[in-house]
């Protein structure tokens, strides 16, 4: 038995290789049909996938982004004191530039990557794809395009709240526990808050968006043959959709701040 | 208005026949998966591996999906199990397709869809407050009756019945032949195609011409 499976590494390139060319067909799909969102009934399915994605997930966002501002603020108040500048640097490195974009991202493939995946797994199974096209409808119209709209829409808000939420969060606490005011410390955060900051991490929540929706769409949609096809789809996107998260974090990190 | 050109797939060998305008037939199967390869390739799923079919005088299979989505737009089909969406109650599932493509509103339907209601009898009073379930919540007469509806509304050229009578009592089978009927002779030039399993109840049916697709 060789620790290199050759025929396993093969399985391996040839899947990424097929994920990719899916995925790229799949952005570009929906980039040049945006339009179909000006139909009802699509914008009904994209404001449905922003209520489930974006409004339902803000209760975990708010306790993970208020548990994280609380732990970093403490981590730092104890190594560099009250030093209210340096407190400000590190809490924009730690929460805008990573753990907010990437957090979310987190709880949003965890709540809707899956859920997607899943749900269009199963109407696939169920043939309802070829229901709709017996209606005159373009399936990646109806189905596609408002998911990847809404998701990626959402993942750039809730990104954002996450950011607020666990500055906002820390310093009270740290204001509360006495180790440095809060409005002072807040005004801090401002005054060394770059707009490129900002400008790269509402990117990386875009870009996380649209991984995240175009995958859990190509896992989804490629399903076929019995109902374990539907489990499997849900774990490929969740697997699949991590792994170029962290990817794409480092990639952009680098490219930015390096 | 529909034509089948020497079509061959599987066990269905050289099968030409032609609907005219304002024609109505039925195909009669002893076998689901003969009549499933059948519905497939009329709804375009399926390529025959030899012959045409055409819709409207154009083959089916000779467009892309856009020119194939343009072309459904005018036939309504009714599928065996409802074919609804599921994540979608009954009452959106109705109004679907005549709300992505005419951009009927709810209220603007709602008459259509109780004057199709109320062909089917006082007994369907029950349905009209089932509008709000999702799918899997209804029975099968239910679905079917929420899809014939659905075609209804798009106001079709082409209607294909896919064993729509078919596992039904026999009132719900009466009340939906006379809805069929009815709705046929509401528009000049309009065709319906039923198929059916080769039994008693769709002997009932009145047609122009009937296909046995039984060898």
């Amino acid at each position: 038995m060789t620790l290199i499976n050759p025929g396993r590494i093969g399985r391996a390139v040839l899947g990424t290789g097929d994920y990719w060319k899916g995925f790229h067909e799949l952005l570009f799909y929906s980039l040049r049909r945006l339009g179909a969102l000006g139909k009802p009934p699509v914008r009904l399915v994209f404001f449905k996938q922003i209520y489930f994605t974006g409004i339902e997930a803000l209760g975990a966002v708010t306790v993970i982004a208020a548990l994280s501002g609380i732990v970093i603020t403490t981590q730092i108040t104890s190594l560099v004191g009250q030093n209210i500048a340096l407190t400000a640097k590190i809490m924009l490195w730690t929460v805008v530039r990573e753990l907010g974009p990437l957090l979310s991202a987190i709880v949003i493939i965890a709540r809707s990557s899956s859920a997607t995946a899943s749900e269009l797994a199963s109407m696939k199974i169920r043939g309802e794809i070829d229901h709709l096209r017996f209606m005159g409808i373009a399936p990646g119209d109806y189905l596609m395009v408002p998911r990847i709209a809404g998701i990626t829409l959402s993942v750039v808000a809730v990104t954002f709240y996450f950011q607020m939420t666990a500055i906002v969060m820390g310093y009270a606490f740290a204001a509360f526990m006495g180790f440095m005011p809060f409005v002072k410390s807040i005004t801090g955060v401002i005054s060394t808050l770059s707009m490129t900051e900002v400008l790269v991490s509402l990117l990386k929540a875009f870009v996380f968006g649209l991984v995240i929706s175009i995958t859990s769409c190509y896992y989804g949609l490629r399903a076929s043959g019995t109902v374990t096809a539907i489990p499997r789809a849900a774990t490929g996107a969740v697997m699949r959709n991590l792994l170029t998260i962290f990817l794409l974090d480092g990639i952009i990190t680098y490219a930015f701040f390096v | 208005m529909i034509r089948f050109d020497h079509v061959t797939k599987g066990p269905v060998r050289n099968l030409s026949f032609d609907l005219d305008r304002g024609g109505t037939a039925k195909i009669l199967f002893n076998s689901e998966d003969r009549k499933n390869l059948l519905f497939g390739m009329l709804a375009g799923l399926q390529r025959p591996e030899t012959g045409k079919i055409l819709f409207f005088g154009e083959d089916l299979f000779a467009h892309g999906e856009n020119e194939r989505l343009a072309l459904f737009r005018r036939i309504g089909v009714v599928p065996a199990h409802g074919g609804l969406i599921s994540n979608l109650k009954a009452w959106e599932n109705l109004l679907l397709p005549a709300w992505y493509h005419r951009g009927l509103t709810a209220e603007q339907a709602e008459r259509p869809v109780a004057e199709i209601f109320d062909q089917l009898g006082p007994g369907e009073a029950g349905l009209k407050q089932r509008m709000g379930e999702l799918p899997g919540q209804l029975s099968l007469y239910e679905r079917r009756v929420v899809a014939l509806a659905r075609a209804m509304l798009m106001e079709p050229d082409i209607l294909i019945y896919d064993f729509t009578f078919a596992g039904l009592d026999r009132d719900a089978v009466q009340q939906l032949m006379k809805l069929t009927g009815e709705f046929h002779g509401r528009k000049a030039g309009r065709v319906s195609l039923y198929l059916c399993p080769d039994d008693a109840v769709s002997a009932r049916l009145v047609v122009d011409s009937t296909i046995t697709l039984t060898q």
